[in-house]
């Protein structure tokens, strides 16, 4: 089947069926149409994630909340660099810049409330900051977006990393005299204000069993939950996206541009939709980041953390949902975990100066490990199976895996004459 | 006028520096489409190698005076013959071993990965970078150590001084050098065979694996000549230096065009002149700026040029 | 399918660590097992600064100085007598404030968690003493200077090194009074070297220097040529560097290639050995501003020196070990008439007794004498002057800052 025909096929619906491409589905008709095996193994999970931090707290083990907490947030960050690199195919590495934007509208909407409205209401501001910093990441990325988005592959790349270090340098460098430069938001005497109903969850959920277990609500369990049930929001979201006809038109463009553009497809709009749908979770994510912390410096917005949430999309699996979890789970928990089962002697009984050495070797092993799972599987942990099924379903001629290296390198060769 | 000339003068030097390093990138861009991040930390590699070759080789309390060689350490250090033929050898030594570095990390790290879908060898470039900075942490040393002070430095007027000098010519010498390398010898003709079609270089009869491991030898032995460069002009080094120049080196072969050799040592000037003139000439206060100033003249060449400078732009066909 | 995985994924892994959590709880022996069956009683001390990225320089001295006070202690007759040991727990936060609160609460879970020796820059110290100050444990910054740490009101947060609003202005007042009058001020963009910065251009201003202009670098950065040049085309009197040694160094040599005369001036993260190794000839003459009186002539400095170089096998001493050192001491100090008192640190009696006599120490440290006002920064208000003569750091004067 040529790349047109089977362009056609993957648009129109009646050839659908014959690629087994799913058609547009809610994800509460998915829930209908599940096993029943499915629907337990789904309640078990979401049962097990609400109860994680009751056991974490009770144990005493405050540090797992934080890290899932902080897992969530990437996992947010990664779900929308996901449809970016996942669904349409573009390389973006400046996804932090998305975040940094999410993050110091947060402190420029959140303390003037805060402010106006006192400490103890000044937390609902989160309600009005959440929608705010991920439109004010939409427009960035429009911004960005309009003059850029016709480049090509690589060149994409370098542009949105060198527009991630300017965003960070901007905020370093006290820009319009909005950031507080390097000492960070909010200044002092400012705050973000308590978190809506905190107050009252601490004093009415202490419990207590037995001699080893005790709980008590904190704001590092009330971020989780909130979290936890932004990821949920998002990954329903995403998911009616990725079914819908933006959904398909991103596949197109992802396989084949040129093909895709022949066939009707607006390819410039289906990417924007991409890229600024994608800035949006970018944007939620570092507003709530804002609140989690109630401090945002420049110093949180590295290159580094861009090749991270790039580092959880490739290795979970481009374009899987699943794979962003788990991925997220693989690349900052890892370290994280290494670092608190050593401190809290979960390895043994072991000297000071072993337990250091096991937490400080951490990034180490994570390299070595980041290397070997490409190795392993190169497809991601859990590949989506929708891109599986473009890549193989259509007979042994036709396996033009356009992602890989040899491909995109007689692509590239035609648009560009790369030679040395 | 003067100071025009001083900035122009620290902008080539330094465009020097981002000219060998962005080297690296462009090849394996070139040959493989990859982007090798970890090329960052084989510049600082190199620094260290170099670092210590140098010191095996000039400080009495390392090495060659230890092993008896005091005399041959003395005509190192001693006379100007001896100086040129020592940094000859740490040039020749530190290129050798971290080429020799470059070309395992191909094979353990990027080989297994030649048909897997593109972005994993980058996944892959940024966990050997994660790994080899933090090896260099905690096998050598967490605090920056000063570089040997050995180089004579001669002061010239418009702020040229003999360092300045000898860097940019080397830079250039060995720009050249890649260059005739690349268009003229037999290695070279494969190079370009295989950045055009691997696949018909290799029914051609070219052995794309030592083609492949030819590359990943070139570039870190340039990246480490720049480290060496780094270290004498800036006086230490320490495991994270590779940052900034690798962003900036990687920056400057897109700008030239990534892919090809000659675009790169074009934006490897370029932009180290973008960045002097930026601090220069910017109103005071807003030097800090400098790097935003590079990376929109970047997004701006890139809008009206989608290849770079030099990167030849052809509509695609179907 | 997929789905499936994942679901079997997550929830083992959430089960397995839920259960190890459990055992953990159990078999970490935490709670109230700190006392063994020969009546020792151990606390931990967590120590929180840049290990493997960052200001990891600076980090690994608060590690090592924090670490040798804790052994120091352990083998000292006060601790043996009283039955009490000390461990120390590392927490290596990047540099990075996300990391340093997850650090803080990975400390936290250590139930015998009495105090914490860090973190070092201050955009972690900030987010991080709400966590400390939630769980009661006493905090004591070896190296955040930043002044909004001790200002925000919690309780248990302290500090051994002088604020920025100290150190800026004495410097700005030494070089005054050196009939240096014309300034440029440059900070690399971290919460300390911006502080500092800031501060010495107020003060410079307002006692009659001319600042004639002020720039931000960035703290991995080390080509300032470009900025040598145009720095040296002005002439100033001195430039003042906010930021830490291995970035003032190689700015500090690249001046004096441009063929500036003008002395370098920066604060105690410039008060390195290593800036002068770095910098060779070029940084003679460099000024740079340190907290407390010259420690020379104090026995117990020399010998932390000794030990120190020793213990490490190291050359020089950091100037935040010393610090950590202090701040460790303050902690265990603090700890072991607490235990005395009332016989266990760790209960939440015991925790606000420990934060009340922390905040009443008074002893001789390697610094200087240790206390702490009523926000918690030391009293230590002494500031000291030291130049570059012959490749080595030597005193020039002191200024009280507290008699004002």
């Amino acid at each position: 089947m040529s790349a047109k025909e089977k362009l056609t096929s993957m648009i129109t619906s009646e050839g659908a069926d014959s690629l087994s491409v799913p058609k547009a589905r809610p994800m509460l008709e998915g829930l209908k149409t599940m096993s029943l095996l499915k629907k337990i193994g789904l309640g078990l999970l979401i049962l097990a994630i609400f109860l994680a931090p009751i056991f974490f707290q009770g144990f005493g083990h405050i540090f797992l909340i934080r890290i899932f907490a902080v897992i969530g947030l990437y996992i947010l960050l990664a779900l929308g660099l996901n449809i970016v690199v996942g669904y349409a195919g573009m390389l973006d590495f400046g996804r932090i810049a998305f975040y940094a934007v999410g993050a110091y509208t947060a402190m420029w909407v959140g303390v003037p409330i805060a402010r106006a409205l006192g400490e103890v209401l000044g937390g609902w501001s989160y309600f009005a900051a959440l929608p705010l910093g991920g439109l004010a990441a939409c427009l960035v990325a429009l911004i960005l977006g309009l003059p850029v988005m016709r480049l090509r592959g690589d060149y994409l790349t370098i542009v949105t990393l060198g527009f991630a270090e300017i965003v960070r340098i901007c905020l370093a460098n006290n820009i319009f005299g909005l950031t507080n430069g390097a000492k960070g938001l909010p200044r002092l005497g400012d705050s973000l204000g308590e978190p809506p109903g905190l107050q009252w969850l601490k004093y009415n959920t202490f419990f207590r069993l037995g001699n080893n277990f005790e709980f008590q609500f904190t704001s590092n369990i009330y971020w989780y939950f909130v979290i936890f049930i932004l990821v949920i929001l998002s990954i329903i979201i995403i998911r009616n996206l990725d079914n819908s006809r933006l959904g398909r038109s991103w596949a197109a463009v992802r396989e084949d541009e040129v093909a895709a553009q022949a066939m009707g497809i607006n390819t410039a709009k289906a990417k924007m939709y991409a890229f600024v749908i994608g800035a949006f979770f970018g944007g939620i994510a570092g507003v709530t980041f804002s609140y989690f912390q109630a401090y945002v410096s420049p110093g949180s917005f590295t290159f580094l953390e861009s090749a991270l949430v790039l580092a959880i999309v490739v290795i979970g699996g481009m374009g899987s949902i699943p794979g962003v979890l788990v991925g997220a789970l693989a690349i900052q928990g890892i370290p994280e975990f290494i670092r608190g089962f050593a401190s809290a002697g979960w390895f043994g009984n072991l000297p000071a100066e072993a337990i250091s050495a096991i937490s400080n070797y951490r990034y180490l092993v994570f390299g070595a490990l980041m290397v070997f799972m490409m190795a392993v599987r190169p497809q991601g942990l859990i590949p989506s199976s929708r891109r599986s099924r473009e890549l193989h379903a259509t007979g042994s001629d036709a396996v033009r895996e356009s992602t890989t290296l040899e491909d995109e390198r007689n692509k590239v060769g035609e648009t560009y004459h790369t030679q040395l | 006028m003067g100071i025009l000339i001083q900035q122009i003068v620290n902008g080539v030097t330094l465009g020097g520096m981002y000219a060998l390093i962005a080297l690296g990138y462009t090849l394996v861009y070139g040959i493989l489409l990859m982007i090798n991040f970890a090329h960052a930390e084989m510049f600082m590699v190199g620094a260290y190698i170099g670092l210590f070759t140098l010191k095996f080789l000039s400080d009495p309390a390392w090495g060659m005076a230890r092993l008896g060689l005091g005399p041959v350490q003395e005509f190192f250090t001693g006379s100007v013959l001896g100086l040129i033929i020592m940094f000859i050898i740490v040039f020749i030594v530190t290129g050798a071993l971290t080429g020799l570095l470059g070309v395992l990390i191909e094979r353990v790290a990027y080989r297994p990965l030649r048909n897997a879908p593109r972005l994993a060898p980058l996944i892959s470039a940024i966990g050997v970078s994660i790994f080899l900075q933090n090896a260099v942490l905690l096998w050598i040393d967490s605090k920056p150590i000063p570089f040997p002070d050995i180089f004579p430095i001669v002061t010239l007027p418009y702020g040229l001084n003999s360092l300045k000098i000898f860097i940019v010519v080397t830079s250039i010498v060995l720009l050249l050098g890649l260059d005739t390398l690349v268009s003229r010898t037999k290695i070279g003709k494969a190079m370009r065979a295989t950045s055009q079609d691997r696949g018909a270089a290799q029914l051609m009869g070219i052995n794309i694996n030592s083609v492949i491991a030819a590359t990943f030898f070139i570039g870190p032995a340039l990246g480490a000549v720049a480290g060496i460069f780094y270290g004498m002009y800036y006086g230490a080094v320490i495991f994270n230096m590779g940052f900034f120049p690798g962003i900036k080196a990687f920056t400057a072969a897109v700008l030239g065009g990534i892919g090809n050799l000659r675009g790169a040592m074009l934006g490897g000037f370029m932009l180290g002149m973008i960045e002097a003139l930026a601090v220069g000439f910017l109103p005071a206060g807003y030097s800090g700026y400098k790097d935003v100033v590079a990376f929109l003249v970047l997004i701006i060449v890139l809008i009206f040029r989608p290849g770079g400078l030099l990167g030849e732009s052809v509509v695609e066909k179907v | 399918m997929k789905f499936k995985t994942l679901a079997i994924v997550l929830f083992v892994a959430f089960l397995a660590i839920a259960l190890v959590g459990c055992n953990g709880g159990d078999a970490g022996g935490g709670d109230d097992g700190t006392t063994t069956a020969t009546g020792v009683t151990t606390y931990t001390i967590g120590v929180a600064a840049p290990i493997t990225q960052g200001s990891v320089a600076q980090g690994m001295d608060i590690k090592r100085g924090a670490q040798l006070a804790i052994e120091t202690m352990n083998e000292s007759e006060e601790a043996k007598a009283a039955g009490v040991q000390f461990k120390m727990v590392e927490g290596d936060d990047m540099s990075d404030d996300k990391t340093a609160v997850t650090v803080a609460n990975t400390l936290i879970s250590d139930r015998n968690l009495i105090g914490v020796v860090g973190h070092y820059n201050s955009r972690c110290s900030i987010p991080a003493s709400a966590v400390y100050s939630e769980a009661n444990v006493v905090m004591i910054s070896p190296g955040s200077t930043n002044p909004d740490l001790t200002l925000q009101g919690l309780s248990g947060v302290f500090r051994t090194c002088a604020t920025d609003d100290l150190q800026g202005p004495a410097g700005a007042l030494f070089a005054l009074d050196m009939g240096l009058k014309k300034a440029i001020v440059i900070d690399d963009s971290d919460t300390y070297g911006e502080g500092i910065a800031d501060f010495f251009y107020e003060a410079f201003e307002d006692n009659g220097g001319t600042v004639l202009f002020r720039e931000k670098t960035q703290v991995a950065e080390r080509d300032f040529t470009a900025l040598a040049t145009k720095i040296t085309a002005e002439n100033p009197d001195i430039v003042f560097f906010g930021g830490g040694f291995e970035t003032i160094a190689p700015f500090s040599k690249q001046m004096h290639d441009a063929g500036s005369s003008a002395p370098i001036m920066g604060g105690d993260a410039m008060a390195e050995q290593d800036y002068i190794d770095i910098g060779g000839s070029s940084v003679e003459g460099d000024y740079v501003t340190n907290v407390g009186a010259p420690v020379e002539g104090l026995p117990a400095a020399q010998d932390f020196v000794a030990a120190y170089k020793a213990r490490f096998n190291l050359d020089s001493v950091g100037n935040f070990a010393s610090y950590a050192y202090d701040a460790a001491f303050a902690i265990m100090k603090a700890a072991l008439i607490v235990h005395e008192e009332t016989g266990d640190v760790t209960t939440p009696a015991g925790r606000d007794a420990l934060i009340a006599e922390v905040e009443k120490s008074n002893f001789e440290g390697v610094t200087g004498t240790i206390s702490f006002n009523e926000n918690g920064d030391t009293n230590n208000k002494v500031i000291s002057l030291y130049k570059v003569v012959d490749q080595a750091w030597e005193f020039v004067e002191s200024m009280d800052l507290g008699a004002k």
